[in-house]
């Protein structure tokens, strides 16, 4: 995903990139760290990405978007560019209050990144654009 | 998408008034959203000269999303490689955007003329953010498309225009500084263009209908212009005049 976040994020991913990668697991400065970055999202976002939540879609266009099975067993579609989430979190925390930078389904795709644990799947180019427009059938 | 507007404001330089070299500023991502605020009419005017540009000077293929359809069209845009779209709501605007991956000919420039009339009155911020999202994630998208393809017509641009109803009938300097669904569109579109109407004695003076300041601001103007040299050799092309002539030829002066 295209960044915007803050550098310091940005340098958090790859340090917990680097350390998961030699040892499988996130060493306790780190969860600290994250925790102190993205508040109250972090441990619900870790939650997600132990349960295998988050899928990354594909169709033959080549166009990709990810998919985070919520808590509530609603699936919430996030792009790959930027960053937006259907939840009411992401509309009340973030965009109306800006107290959030990210809601727990778009943490959980960075993590589910970071971390290569991100499950794979093909839809069609049909597929994808209902998808991404949130629409379903019209 | 500066790139498409500076080249409308040079190639519709006023005639009549020496100008400044004004330059045309190279594509990059970081210029490649732009939110037009200003007053409707001008603003779709501005949107169809910026698709007309980029379609017979440029050569880019263009997607305009209007909900108001145009009656006739200039002779320019039908012979170009401009597809018009009329969603009426704000799904079927979503689900057309949502679609431009599934064409063999992808846009590289995308125009949305009045978001404000796709978005839920009063206008939600999470519907604002949908749509913005998509169409930043769609055309960063088909950047990749087309530098895979090697056509030389990348970055896919966006340009969108916007005015909320209350500020509607405000002046342009009173313009809300709290709009929320203007807050969210901040978040998404890197450049903002402002069009704010001179009610000074320069149109009466000039005989011209109407004129209008036109300022580019927003992060992508601040990284665009975060090299010294560049900053100062091209500050003046973040601000623009936009004549209005009786006979309704638009024309623009450097400032």
């Amino acid at each position: 995903m295209r960044s915007f976040l803050p550098a310091v994020a940005e340098q958090l991913f790859g340090d917990i990139q680097q350390t998961y990668h030699d040892t499988s697991q996130i060493p306790d400065d780190l969860l600290i760290a994250l925790k102190f970055v993205f508040g109250s999202c972090a441990l619900l976002a870790l939650d997600l990405v132990d349960q295998r939540s988050v899928i990354c879609l594909s169709s033959p266009s080549g166009r990709q978007a990810f998919q985070v099975l919520g808590s509530s067993g609603r699936l919430y579609t996030c792009f790959l560019s930027c960053h937006f989430c259907p939840c009411p979190a992401f509309s009340y925390t973030v965009l109306r209050r800006t107290k959030g930078l990210l809601c727990k389904h778009i943490l959980a795709v960075y993590l589910s990144q970071t971390m290569a644990l991100t499950l794979q799947e093909t839809v069609s180019d049909q597929q994808m654009s209902v998808l991404l427009s949130g629409t379903g059938a019209l | 998408m500066t790139d498409v507007l500076s080249l409308v404001f040079r190639t519709f330089v006023s005639q009549t008034k020496p100008q400044k070299e004004p330059a045309v500023r190279p594509p990059s991502a970081a210029s490649s959203s732009v939110l037009l605020v200003g007053d409707r009419g001008v603003s779709s005017s501005l949107l169809l000269l910026a698709a007309v540009t980029a379609a017979s000077e440029m050569g880019i293929r263009v997607a305009f999303f209007t909900q108001t359809q145009i009656q006739s069209l200039p002779e320019t845009l039908r012979r170009c490689k401009t597809t018009f779209f009329y969603p009426r709501t704000l799904d079927q605007l979503l689900l057309h955007v949502a679609s431009l991956h599934e064409s063999p000919t992808p846009p590289a420039l995308i125009v949305v003329d009045r978001l404000e009339s796709f978005l839920r009155d009063p206008a939600e911020q999470s519907s604002a953010a949908h749509v913005s999202a998509l169409l930043c994630d769609t055309a960063s998208f088909l950047t990749q498309v087309l530098e895979k393809r090697g056509s030389g017509s990348a970055p896919c641009r966006i340009i969108a225009s916007y005015l909320s109803e209350a500020d509607a009938n405000k002046d342009s300097e009173d313009l809300s500084v709290t709009d929320p669904v203007l807050d969210v569109l901040d978040r998404y579109f890197q450049v903002r263009c402002t069009l704010d109407r001179d009610r000074g004695y320069e149109a009466a003076a000039a005989a011209v209908q109407e004129v209008w300041h036109v300022y580019l601001s927003g992060r992508g103007i601040a990284e665009a212009s975060s090299n010294k040299d560049w900053e100062e050799k091209h500050r003046a092309a973040q601000e623009w005049k936009l004549l209005i002539l009786p006979d309704g030829v638009i024309e623009f002066n450097s400032v």
